[in-house]
């Protein structure tokens, strides 16, 4: 807080002299905080010292033998399971207090430890054999266990993504173009179908008064899959791209109907992005492939349409403001 | 000069102090009401992910304009000078749109306003260089370097304050670098103390109070650059790369000995001034630089296999921090591992500017809220506060 500032809004007669005293007296005895610095050096050692040993036992893997670490990592989850079950705060329906920093960091590294240990056993030792399924689904059923037990939104967000990779869709943020095969038509209704059912659980934790703030989550997810999933489709089946379009269109109404009611601008953007997407494809099918000389039009559309949704973003914004 | 007027600025300034001063219970909200009833601050400041949906959205649209336009001048073959009028003419286009957005619809750090700053100065870039073989690097780096600087000054923007002290840096190596020349480090440092020791005193002139965001980022720069400038590794590639000087492994380069104590110490100075004036610049830039010594050093000498550096670095580091958090558990010497209970201290520390001066790039990457953010304290994963 700047002190001149404030002698100015004083002078003015804005703020009384016990406001005044106040803000002096915290500016005065204000301590420098090294919060940012300390925490990036002991992420960053974190970090090399967990690369450093990974490097190391993958060298000399013929000495040490995958039990002993197979039984490494074992303990290890066991050890944050543990140290969670003792400090966890009651379990309520709504959101808990953790009751300090590492115990959200050891719940996280606990399920983390999880999944690598099951990955471990099934890529070593094909443990559940040829029932891949298992392998995703056994994590997936302790982390919504483990988010819902001890309230940890992280540790949601990776079960939500083992559910789908147990569906066999990748939705990482960064994979989720890249590594999912859209030519594939069972991926595409697996994917509507998830997005949809995901925005329906976030949907009952609020109306049920059930983990409310985890809806955040879920809706988000299932927003974004559900909005690829069908424009996938719309533009792979491209006889019934009508259809998919009219999809489209009611999955863009009800977000805009959501956002608006929870005034939640992110998810007005969203509705907006993808419904603008889905319409120019839609006209481009509509009316582009039946015309000839159609690239000046096709220009001429791409600079008024994206000038109209420019318009439409500013004036969403203020509405939204008020 | 500056676009904005400058009452509107400072009461932006005066209602984000007072939201500071409200949050950490110093003012009644009802005060805080008082003061942005009588500072109130006419500006479309939209949120962050507005901000991003605006800055593509308007690329998008500079694009294709051009693109139409060209596509219009190919029919009338116009040849390399009809394409240059193209986009010198879409560049004023472009600065005329940004002002029209600024005084009549009052944008400000909008997404649009970037988007339309930086296409501009690209256009007329490209329209100067593009199939011009004859222009010396020295009037392209001092072009740069005029169009940036006067963005700057007219729209206070961080990344051509950035663009612009980096072309000035070129020019002067440009003019510098003649035949072999030893000397040329230490006139290149030169020029960016300059610049740090002018921008901390610029930052603290009222009259430039406007600019202070963009001094900050220069104060970073400069103090990167004046490292980078006597770092070993720099010096001993550029020699041989300008210089054509061929250096076997392990053969000393001219002024070896300094180079080496400039590559360690400095660091180390930065971090011990910035703990002694309690200055954040100073402390993180100095941070940021100690994994640069790191670098050098095994760039030269392989003094262990790299799995034990990282383990020992690791323990270091970790050890390290341990004992900081330990150690400042009653805060000591006016230090605090405690997070600071100003909301706006990542503001006033220049996380921003910090950032970009790292990376150079614009920062438009969309934050994508669906990335799980596994953040400490209330392990607030997903950016899942749900009120944006």
């Amino acid at each position: 807080m700047n002190i001149d500032t404030f002698s100015k809004l004083q002078k003015e007669g804005l703020i009384s002299d016990e406001e005044m005293q106040r803000i002096t007296h915290t500016e005065n005895t204000r301590l420098f905080s090294l919060h940012w610095e300390i925490k990036t050096v002991l992420y960053l050692g974190v970090l090399l010292l967990s690369g450093g040993l990974g490097i190391l036992v993958y060298k000399n893997i013929d000495t040490i033998g995958h039990q002993v670490i197979l039984l490494f990592i074992a303990l290890l989850c066991i050890g944050c399971y543990a140290y969670c079950f003792r400090h966890r705060p009651p379990f309520s329906r709504e959101k808990s207090e953790s009751p300090n920093a590492f115990y959200d960091y050891a719940l996280l590294l606990g399920g983390l430890t999880f999944v690598t240990f099951i990955g471990y056993l099934q890529y070593q030792y094909t443990a559940f054999g040829t029932a891949y399924g298992l392998a995703t689904f056994i994590p997936m059923v302790v982390l919504f266990a483990t988010a819902y037990y001890f309230d940890h939104l992280g540790i949601l967000s990776m079960a939500i993504t083992n559910f789908a990779a147990w569906l066999g869709i990748a939705i990482t943020p960064m994979q989720i173009l890249s590594q999912n095969d859209f030519e594939n038509n069972a991926l595409i209704y697996t994917g509507v179908a998830l997005g949809i059912g995901l925005v329906v659980l976030a949907e009952l934790s609020e109306k049920r008064d059930f983990k409310k703030h985890f809806a955040f989550t879920y809706r988000n997810f299932g927003v974004h899959i559900f909005f690829i999933a069908s424009m996938a489709g719309m533009i792979i089946f491209e006889n019934y791209y009508g259809y998919w379009f009219l999809l489209i269109a009611g999955g863009v109404y009800l977000t805009w109907l959501r956002a608006f009611r929870d005034r939640s601008f992110y998810f007005v953007l969203v509705a907006v992005l993808y419904g603008y997407f889905a319409l120019s494809t839609f006209l481009a099918h509509l009316i582009f492939n039946h015309l000839d000389e159609t690239i000046y039009l096709a220009f001429m559309y791409m600079i008024v349409s994206t000038v109209g949704v420019i318009i439409l973003l500013i004036n969403l914004n203020k509405k939204i403001k008020q | 000069m500056i676009a904005w007027s400058s009452v509107t600025l400072d009461n932006l300034y005066i209602q984000d102090e007072a939201d500071k001063a409200q949050q950490q219970g110093c003012i009644s909200p009802e005060t805080r009401e008082a003061i942005r009833q009588a500072h109130p601050v006419k500006l479309y400041m939209p949120n962050i992910f507005t901000r991003v949906g605006l800055f593509i959205l308007t690329c998008i649209v500079i694009a294709f304009s051009i693109g139409f336009m060209t596509l219009l001048s190919i029919s009338a073959d116009g040849g390399w000078t009809g394409f240059r009028a193209i986009l010198i003419f879409a560049a004023l286009l472009c600065i005329a749109a940004l002002e029209f957005g600024i005084h009549e619809k009052k944008s400000y750090r909008s997404g649009i306003n970037e988007s339309l700053l930086w296409s501009a100065i690209g256009l007329i870039l490209t329209g100067v260089i593009i199939e011009n073989y004859d222009i010396p690097p020295t009037a392209i780096a001092l072009l740069i370097f005029g169009l940036t600087f006067l963005a700057t000054l007219r729209y206070a923007d961080m990344v051509c304050a950035a663009a612009a002290f980096l072309s000035l840096l070129a020019v002067i190596y440009i003019r510098l670098a003649g035949p072999t020349d030893t000397w040329l480090p230490m006139f290149m440092m030169a020029p960016s103390l300059l610049m740090y020791l002018v921008a901390t005193v610029l930052v603290k002139r009222k009259a430039l109070r406007h600019y202070s965001n963009c001094l900050t980022l220069l104060q970073i720069l400069s103090l990167i650059t004046l490292y980078l400038t006597g770092n070993y590794y720099v010096v001993r590639e550029t020699y041989s790369i300008a210089y054509d000087m061929t250096f076997e492994p392990g053969q000393r380069i001219p002024g070896e000995s300094f180079f080496w104590t400039f590559t360690v110490m400095i660091p180390l100075v930065y971090l011990f001034l910035g703990t002694r004036k309690k200055d954040a610049i100073l402390l993180r830039t100095g941070l940021i630089l100690v994994a640069m010594i790191v670098f050098t050093i095994r760039h030269y000498h392989s003094i262990m296999p790299l799995e034990t550096a990282m383990v020992i670095g690791g323990l270091i580091m970790t050890g390290g921090a341990w004992a900081l958090i330990r150690y400042l558990h009653p805060p000591k010497h006016g230090f605090t591992y405690l997070a600071s209970d100003e909301p706006g201290m990542a503001d006033k520390l220049k996380v921003e500017s910090l950032i970009i001066a790292q990376t150079f790039t614009p920062a438009t990457g969309p934050a994508d809220p669906g990335s799980p953010n596994f953040g400490g304290g209330s392990g607030g994963g997903g950016g899942a506060s749900g009120d944006f």
